[in-house]
């Protein structure tokens, strides 16, 4: 095999026209790889990468563990703080996050640390080397609403404590974005599932197809001795603009069109001129879904400018080198259809007067989700006015025993590694909640029997 | 978590939490230095070496060598004992012991003359510590007859010995120099006067490199230089052959080991511990990362062991001795010859320039397909080819060939067969010459 087609776009990406839409696009390191890569760490005093990590995996040690061949202890490292080690290896925003914060920078630039993550979660696989042990549950029982990474994260974090969780969610898979939201060039289904499989090895059960408020009140949860509950359940609802013509078929969302092309991969059709409305990452996944499931021609139409773009720098380099169309500075002004079917997008220039009209039989909306109405389903639950949960601090709501993480929090970054830690930090005052409620049912409880009957 | 080995083990009667020291230099000079080096998991420390009168150091006194991107592979050192006041660093050490009760803390000395030494020993015997190291291996004193020429000289180190043990009652470990052709005769010499246990190896006399300009060796010191110590990872080959002569010898065969020299990783100290330590000292990666590399020492180590079924680390002592043997009782009845994997060839040729260069010219080049091809006639399978490869698990070791009868001594004539021996089987020693 040559490497001649390798072309400097993204650290380890061999572009190949023929790339499948199932296929991962980052290589992984080889061993020899890794140890280079890792070798060019400068192994900084206070290692800002790992203040840089939301999820505090903490990769100044994970790396230096690399250097120092110590490559199990490297996996126990990451994976004994972000049980989505594997996952956010893929999908993390790492220029703003452990990449952004590394101080090879000065010199020239940062160790690819999402790689070097990967290579080790990976490595953790191929051996069989099994990190958590977890403990005999004996603890009180957790409900969660909402299978995405937040509740994983806090259901690991219980697991491990000895708390009997059980997920509730509404879709036949779990994973929530991971399996719904994001292209699987960048994140295949099967590190998904591995890590699912993780959590569930753990003794945290999964009930799919189970939707709260629907097929089962959360009173009834309550009254199984569920004693907390998460509020997991992310952002399931699509923004779209008051464009006329938005009720012509073909026009859709980010969340319908790549939670399709991931679950049902074979009927799905991608549309022939598919544009997309959007700047941030999932906006290049909707483009790169289209891209690689063979549209003919894909343009991703953003209102601000390529440098105001919030999506990963390599992404969108990555994206380009795909041969999907950029226009900037415009905004959808009308979409016209015959028969009910969309044709044509006219555009606007949101800074000047340019106009554009672009052919296309599909478009999707990509600029933003929220959460789906909470009111009903867990009454009396402080939510703003888009539906995000109010939390007072560390994933507490306004209701004792309901708690709240992931990006249906309102203060959340929208992200999966803040999603981890928002999980991990709700997983702890769901501990002190129950440890504080047992000693008080404790003290309550009367020194002797009442009563002689 | 995962499962993880205890690391404790025995050294001289004290239960070490686990084999992982800092050695007597300059990342063990003061009580700070060494109460950190305790605090990020250290079993225990070599104080520094102190003799009573203060040595003169230069500046600079350090070089490093080399190689590619690598940050250094060897150090060399001109530094001499503490140059911090005596009484000091004997304070230092009480209050190490003082302080960290459950830890291993030994005092190294250098003497100028017998009494010396044993005033010293008394001296440090006093301060409630656990051990004295005697130091007779440093290279680069610039008094004549203290360490490395003490090392060399089995008359010195039986009076230095001597003069120590009269000035002590505790265990006695003799730091021996790699300076010298056969370590067993002065290290036996310091058994035989009363030390206990062998450390092993100080730094090696070297020049890391010229200066191009003063035409002098490195560092350069007022446009002059000296030979000096050199320690870093390039020196362990030489120190793991030190322990294996150690740990072999019929007359120190059930003398405790303490191995040193270029240690980094815990592969590294597991090699020393295979061959015969039981425990291990290391400065010149400290020097370049800081003790936090113990922790990694520490976490790996445990790992591997509990992986392997080792209930104890005493199990692991020496384990790997009874395999290493002398050349001419090496199996020499068959070759494994390489075999290339085309799938993940990046066709850089380098394997055939190394077999062409530098050994039996047995891979053809097709120049057009840039394809290298094994000759199994030529192919000696001396596996150079797969030590140059540049790319992981590209170049394998694949068939095993045997000789056919009597073909001793023909060399490249030899003929061979194939006996549809599993190359596992050779490798991990299940063959048995028929």
């Amino acid at each position: 095999m040559s490497n001649s087609n390798n072309v400097g776009v993204k650290e380890g990406i061999s572009l190949k026209p023929s790339q499948g839409y199932l296929e991962e696009t980052v290589t992984p390191f080889t061993p020899f790889l890794a140890m280079e890569e890792a070798a060019r760490c400068l192994l900084c005093y206070n290692p800002p990468c790992s203040e840089g990590c939301p999820a505090d995996t903490n990769p100044g040690d994970f790396i230096r563990a690399i250097r120092f061949r110590n490559f199990k202890g490297a996996a126990e490292i990451i994976r004994s703080n972000n049980i989505l080690g594997g996952v956010c290896a893929r999908v993390c925003p790492y220029e703003k996050t452990c990449e952004g914060a590394c101080e090879r920078s000065g010199i020239d630039k940062p160790i690819q640390i999402g790689r070097l993550q990967r290579y080790i979660t990976d490595f953790e696989k191929t051996t069989g080397f099994q990190v958590l042990d977890p403990p005999p549950s004996t603890k009180e029982k957790v409900a969660m609403i909402g299978a995405g990474p937040a509740s994983l994260s806090a259901a690991a974090t219980l697991a491990m404590k000895g708390y009997s969780v059980t997920i509730f969610e509404e879709k036949k898979k779990a994973g929530g974005v991971l399996s719904y939201g994001i292209v699987p060039a960048r994140l295949p289904q099967y590190v998904v599932d591995e890590e699912i499989e993780y959590v569930t090895n753990l003794g945290v059960e999964i009930k799919l197809n189970t939707k709260v408020g629907k097929d089962i009140t959360l009173d009834e949860i309550r009254n199984q001795g569920y004693k907390a509950i998460l509020l997991g359940a992310g952002m399931q609802i699509s923004r779209t603009l008051d464009v006329p013509g938005l009720d012509l078929e073909g026009v859709t969302t980010a969340v319908e069109y790549l939670g399709k092309a991931r679950s049902n991969d074979k009927d799905f059709n991608p549309g022939k001129n598919v544009v997309v409305i959007g700047g941030g990452d999932v906006a290049l996944d909707c483009a790169t879904t289209a891209r690689l499931k063979d549209a003919e021609s894909v343009t991703v139409l953003y209102r601000r400018t390529r440098e105001e773009a919030p999506a990963n720098r390599q992404e969108l380099e990555y994206t380009e080198s795909l041969g999907i169309n950029f226009a900037f500075t415009l905004s959808p002004a009308v979409f016209e259809g015959e028969n009910g079917k969309l044709t044509t997008i006219k555009a606007n220039g949101t800074r000047n007067k340019s106009a554009m009209k672009l052919e296309a039989d599909t478009v999707v909306f990509a600029i933003g989700q929220q959460p789906e109405d909470f009111s009903k389903v867990v009454e009396g639950i402080g939510l703003d006015k888009n539906n995000f949960v109010t939390s007072l601090e560390n994933g507490k709501t306004n209701i004792p025993d309901i708690f709240v993480a992931g990006d249906i929090d309102l203060d959340s970054i929208k992200t999966v590694v803040n999603s981890v830690q928002g999980g991990k930090i709700a997983a702890k005052s769901i501990e002190e909640y129950l440890t504080k409620a047992g000693r008080k049912q404790a003290s309550c409880s009367p020194m002797h029997p009442k009563g002689g009957k | 978590m995962a499962k993880h080995a205890d690391l404790s083990i025995d050294f001289l009667g004290f239960k070490c939490e686990n084999p992982f020291f800092l050695s007597s230099s300059p990342v063990s000079g003061t009580y700070e230095m060494c109460a950190k080096f305790l605090e990020a998991g250290g079993g225990g420390v070599f104080y520094k070496t102190l003799t009573t009168t203060i040595p003169e150091e230069c500046s600079p006194r350090f070089d490093v060598q080399r190689k590619e991107a690598t940050p250094f592979i060897s150090f060399k050192n001109m530094e001499q004992t503490s140059d911090k006041p005596y009484q000091d660093n004997l304070d230092a050490m009480k209050k190490l012991k003082e302080n960290y009760p459950n830890k291993l803390i030994i005092g190294s000395i250098m003497g100028m003359d017998e009494d010396n030494w044993e005033e010293m020993a008394r001296d440090y015997t006093a301060l409630g510590i656990d051990m004295l190291e005697l130091n007779f291996s440093c290279p680069q004193m610039t008094y004549e007859g203290m360490g490395s020429d003490v090392g060399a000289s089995v008359e010195l180190i039986d009076k230095y010995v001597r003069a120590a043990r009269r000035g002590s009652n505790l265990p006695l470990i003799a730091k021996m120099t790699p300076n010298i052709e056969k370590m067993e005769i002065p290290a036996r010499a310091a058994i035989n006067a009363g030390a206990q246990a062998i450390s092993t190896i100080n730094t090696i006399k070297a020049i890391t490199g010229m200066d191009f300009d003063h035409f002098t060796a490195l560092p350069v010191v007022n446009g002059k230089s000296s030979i000096s110590g050199l320690s870093g990872k390039a020196t362990k080959p030489i120190a793991l052959r030190f322990i294996t002569n150690m740990a072999q010898d019929s007359e120190l065969k059930d003398i405790p080991l303490s191995g040193i020299g270029g240690i980094e990783t815990w592969e590294d100290a597991a090699e020393f511990i295979m061959a015969g330590a039981s425990n291990v000292q290391f400065t010149t990666s400290v020097m370049q990362y800081g003790y936090r590399i113990v922790e990694d020492m520490i976490s790996g180590l445990s790992i591997y062991l509990a992986e392997k079924g080792f209930d104890k680390l005493e199990d692991f002592v020496g384990i790997a001795l009874k395999n290493i043997i002398p050349a001419d009782d090496i199996e020499r009845d068959f070759k494994i010859l390489p075999q290339i994997n085309y799938d993940k060839c990046v066709n850089c040729g380098r394997c055939y320039i190394s077999c062409f260069d530098a050994a039996h010219q047995a891979i053809e080049w097709d120049n057009k397909n840039r394809k290298p091809t094994i000759d199994e006639n030529k192919c000696v399978g001396c596996q150079l080819c797969l030590q140059v490869c540049p790319v992981y698990d590209c170049i394998t070791p694949g068939k095993v060939l045997f000789k056919e009868e009597d073909q001793f001594g023909m060399g490249s004539k030899t003929k061979w067969k194939d006996n549809a021996v599993n190359k596992h089987d050779v490798i991990v020693g299940k063959y048995d010459r028929p």
